[in-house]
């Protein structure tokens, strides 16, 4: 047999960036991966999607669905094919999003303390005050190494022309470094020898560079300070990403319950009485982190965390208030600050985006409804947004009616029609439109970013949506040496 | 350790145990029950591992394939074999960076074997034995992992403390209730199968074919599941592993907890030790294993109080 029937029927034109074909040819990056590919009968691809199954399930790669008191466990689809990004493409982003980051944690620094920013009348400063995750109560608080966004990950998609854009910030919690870490696992076992012989670099040493940074903020200088990993618990649906980290970096993972604050400090409660904590990395909303000082009903938090953050005696990553800088409607203003900041044109774009609060600029939006995302500005998950194509007209009056009570609350932006990659789904290879979100370390000693990320899939056909509440799945990303 | 992780551990490795503990006896006496002309009941066995109403019992007692259900795959025992590995399991995942990757994947493996459907097509319909077998093994690699790949620190112990402290709570329900039927007298009855079954479900016939080398003598079983120290299902050496593994917790920021369960543990040791087959009869089989009991019960609720209590 020749050509694998694999890649019969491919579409070549589709009106996206297709990362592995480019109309007449595969492109040089996917070459070797190609090669390979078109030998794989279809049978055995199958045969590895299953294994790629089992091993998710029985690794317990799983998040926990409840229903009629019963827990069903579900795994983030994953697809064999991996996406691949040349070592030219990564230190573009990689600088990107560096340069971005800076200018971001400058921003909060600012913000949380002179505003210079509002004053120099860069930023208007309704903007800020009305942005539900700005934290009165981070207000003048000495942040450790004036350091807000120790783990980020940024929303980066590719338009029509092949053009990098960052979709989004994700400076509070963000989530799926575990993802792209199991996903590597899962391609050493599914294609042995494929990695090498591509010459991929690794991520591996991701919880090893988290948890240097974690000891280099303790506030006691010892030399084994205490960290742990706070997480909301086992009903939490990213708590196997909980566990994973905090086994990969052989730090405890604590729950709420599991610490108190005493003479503002904080301890946890283990067999042989107290013990000091040094560093929390927490994976509990900054909403629900002390109940003396935010949401009074959090049972997930610590009453009297603040007071301890605020005296210094412990560090909490990533900083509470960080909401207000990946805030949709600030995300507009992320060029200026780069200029504001640092002295320095973007490198990264950002995607056009229209302040539904501007009176043009909304009527504009209304009128090219059709080609239109609007999104809420403090909504995640791919959750409150619509997007104008796919939308009927009810349900467009009705977003219309919702924009109109508060625009403050909405932005919007050209629909993006994110590239495509191949993936392996009933038996042959079809282009699914994808992103990619990298992980970047804030420590110390600078910012450091693993040559990878998720690349999330929006898996149904046509679907631009690639977050995993909204049917999403994932690949493994390749970062070429070469 | 964090005490919530100590709790759970303990709990994941005592859920485990019971497992083992229903599983085998499940098997010997679903044999046994093919050996039966009369009509085999199952009551002894409802009796020590479920807490089943009395209706219910009555109803199901004489149904081997019903109790084989109740007891392995219902969703509202608490203490069958499918509830008892979801509790393990998802205390092992409350607590994963504790346990080795090895040991959260197999039980996790073992939580989706159990709740696989054709387990209870099986019980109902097939050779329950298979069934049986498939499950213990699933348990055999918990244990063979647990000692491979676990680190001796505290996290093991107190899974030990957890094993050893339901094995012994076993031995002891087992004899109660074997012995209970024959109103607590050693002198009563003396048919063999009674004894050879009890042995085999507790897999401890060939240790005692090899340690009495005389008949199914009541007297016998009763020392063999006390006080023979080479078999690991006696009560003296479940007791003994379990003060050895608490000893390891000894340090200099516990000492009033320690103390406690120290003299605790230490004291129903040589209560077991220094008590032979005729103080026994003395003092009654039935008064001594409760006693016994009660003691393993307060052992159990003084972890709770002086290292699990994390409210």
């Amino acid at each position: 047999m020749g050509v694998s029937s694999l890649f019969q029927n491919y579409p070549s034109e589709n009106g996206f960036y297709d990362e592995m074909y480019n109309g007449s040819s595969i492109r040089l990056p996917y070459q070797r991966l190609y090669e390979f590919l078109k030998n794989v009968p279809v049978e055995e691809l199958t045969q590895k999607e299953e294994m790629a199954r089992r091993l998710f399930m029985s690794q317990g790669v799983t998040f926990t669905v409840y229903s009629s008191g019963e827990g069903i466990e579900k795994i983030f689809p994953f697809d064999v094919i991996p996406r691949i990004i040349t070592a030219e493409e990564w230190s573009y982003i990689e600088s990107g999003i560096k340069q971005r980051l800076k200018a971001l944690n400058h921003f909060l620094n600012d913000i949380y303390s002179n505003q210079f920013i509002i004053k120099d009348k860069i930023v208007p400063i309704d903007m800020i005050y009305s942005c539900e995750h700005y934290l009165r109560e981070m207000h003048n608080l000495k942040v450790p190494h004036d350091i807000f966004v120790h783990i980020s990950g940024i929303d980066i998609i590719r338009d029509l022309d092949g053009t990098f854009y960052v979709l989004e910030d994700n400076l509070r919690t963000p989530s799926g470094v575990s993802y792209m870490l199991e996903n590597r696992e899962i391609t050493k076992r599914i294609f042995p020898d494929l990695l090498p012989h591509n010459a991929v670099r690794t991520v591996t040493n991701y919880p090893q560079l988290l948890h240097k940074n974690l000891a280099a903020l303790s506030p006691r200088h010892n030399s084994n300070p205490n960290i742990v990993m706070l997480t909301p618990g086992i009903y939490n649906s990213a708590y196997f990403e909980h566990s994973t980290l905090a086994r990969l970096m052989g730090i405890e993972l604590v729950e709420g319950r599991d610490l108190v604050v005493e003479n503002h400090r904080v301890f946890m409660k283990t067999t042989e009485g107290l013990q000091r904590v040094d560093v929390i990395y927490r994976r509990v909303d900054d909403e629900y982190l002390d109940p003396l000082v935010f949401n009074p009903d959090s049972m997930l938090g610590v009453a009297g965390l603040m007071s301890a953050y605020r005296k210094g005696h412990v560090a909490i990553v990533n900083a509470p208030g960080n909401g207000v800088a990946d805030d949709k409607a600030i995300y507009i203003y992320v060029p200026d600050m780069i200029k504001y900041y640092l002295n320095e044109e973007p490198i990264l774009k950002n995607v056009p985006t229209y302040k539904m609060e501007d009176a043009s600029e909304r009527k504009y939006v209304f009128e090219h409804m059709d080609k239109m995302v609007i999104k809420k500005t403090n909504a995640s998950g791919g959750y409150g947004m619509i997007i104008g194509n796919a939308a009927t007209e009810e349900e467009m009056e009705d977003y219309k009616k919702a924009v109109l009570e508060d625009p403050r609350q909405f932005i919007a932006q050209p629909i993006i029609s994110l590239s495509a990659a191949p993936c392996f789904i009933n038996g042959k290879l079809q282009p699914r439109r994808i992103d990619l979100r990298p992980f970047a370390l804030f420590g110390p000693s600078g910012i450091e970013i693993v040559p990878g990320g998720l690349t999330r899939v929006a898996l149904k056909e046509g679907s631009l949506v690639v977050n995993s509440s909204q049917g999403g799945g994932s690949k493994d990303t390749w970062v070429l040496n070469i | 350790m964090l005490s919530r992780v100590a709790n759970s551990l303990y709990w994941m490795s005592r859920y485990m145990e019971r497992c083992d503990g229903i599983l085998r006896l499940l098997r010997v006496n679903y044999a046994y029950s093919q050996d039966e002309f009369e009509k085999f009941s199952w009551r002894p066995v409802l009796m020590i591992f479920s807490e089943i109403p009395p209706e219910e019992m009555e109803r199901i007692k004489y149904e081997g394939r019903k109790v084989l259900q109740f007891m392995v795959t219902d969703k509202l025992n608490m203490n069958s074999v499918f509830c008892l590995i979801s509790k393990s399991r998802e205390n092992a995942r409350s607590v994963q960076d504790n346990v080795t990757k090895e040991l959260w994947q197999c039980l996790n493996d073992y939580y989706h074997k159990v709740r696989e459907e054709g387990i209870a097509v099986s019980l109902q319909n097939n050779d329950p034995i298979s069934v049986i077998d498939d499950l213990v093994e699933q348990g055999m690699h918990y244990y063979g992992i647990c000692e491979i790949t676990m680190a001796r620190g505290e996290g093991y112990y107190f899974m030990n403390i957890g094993k050893y402290l339901e094995r012994a709570m076993q031995s002891v329900d087992i004899l109660n209730v074997k012995f209970s039927e024959l109103n607590y007298s050693l002198e009563e009855r003396s048919d063999p199968t009674y004894w050879k079954y009890l042995l085999l479900s507790i897999s401890g016939y060939e240790v005692f074919l090899k340690s009495y080398r005389s008949a199914l003598d009541s007297r016998n079983i009763l020392h063999q599941i006390v006080w023979n120290e080479h078999f690991p299902r006696s009560i003296i050496y479940s007791v003994k592993r379990l003060r050895q593994s608490f000893e390891t917790l000894k340090t200099d920021r516990n000492s009033e907890a320690y103390k406690s369960l120290s003299f605790m543990i230490g004291k129903l040791e040589s209560h077991i030790r220094y008590t032979d087959i005729k103080d026994l009869e003395a003092m009654g089989l039935k008064d001594y294993l409760q006693q016994i009991k009660k003691e393993l019960l307060a052992i159990g609720n003084a972890f709770n109080h002086y290292y699990f209590a994390f409210n």
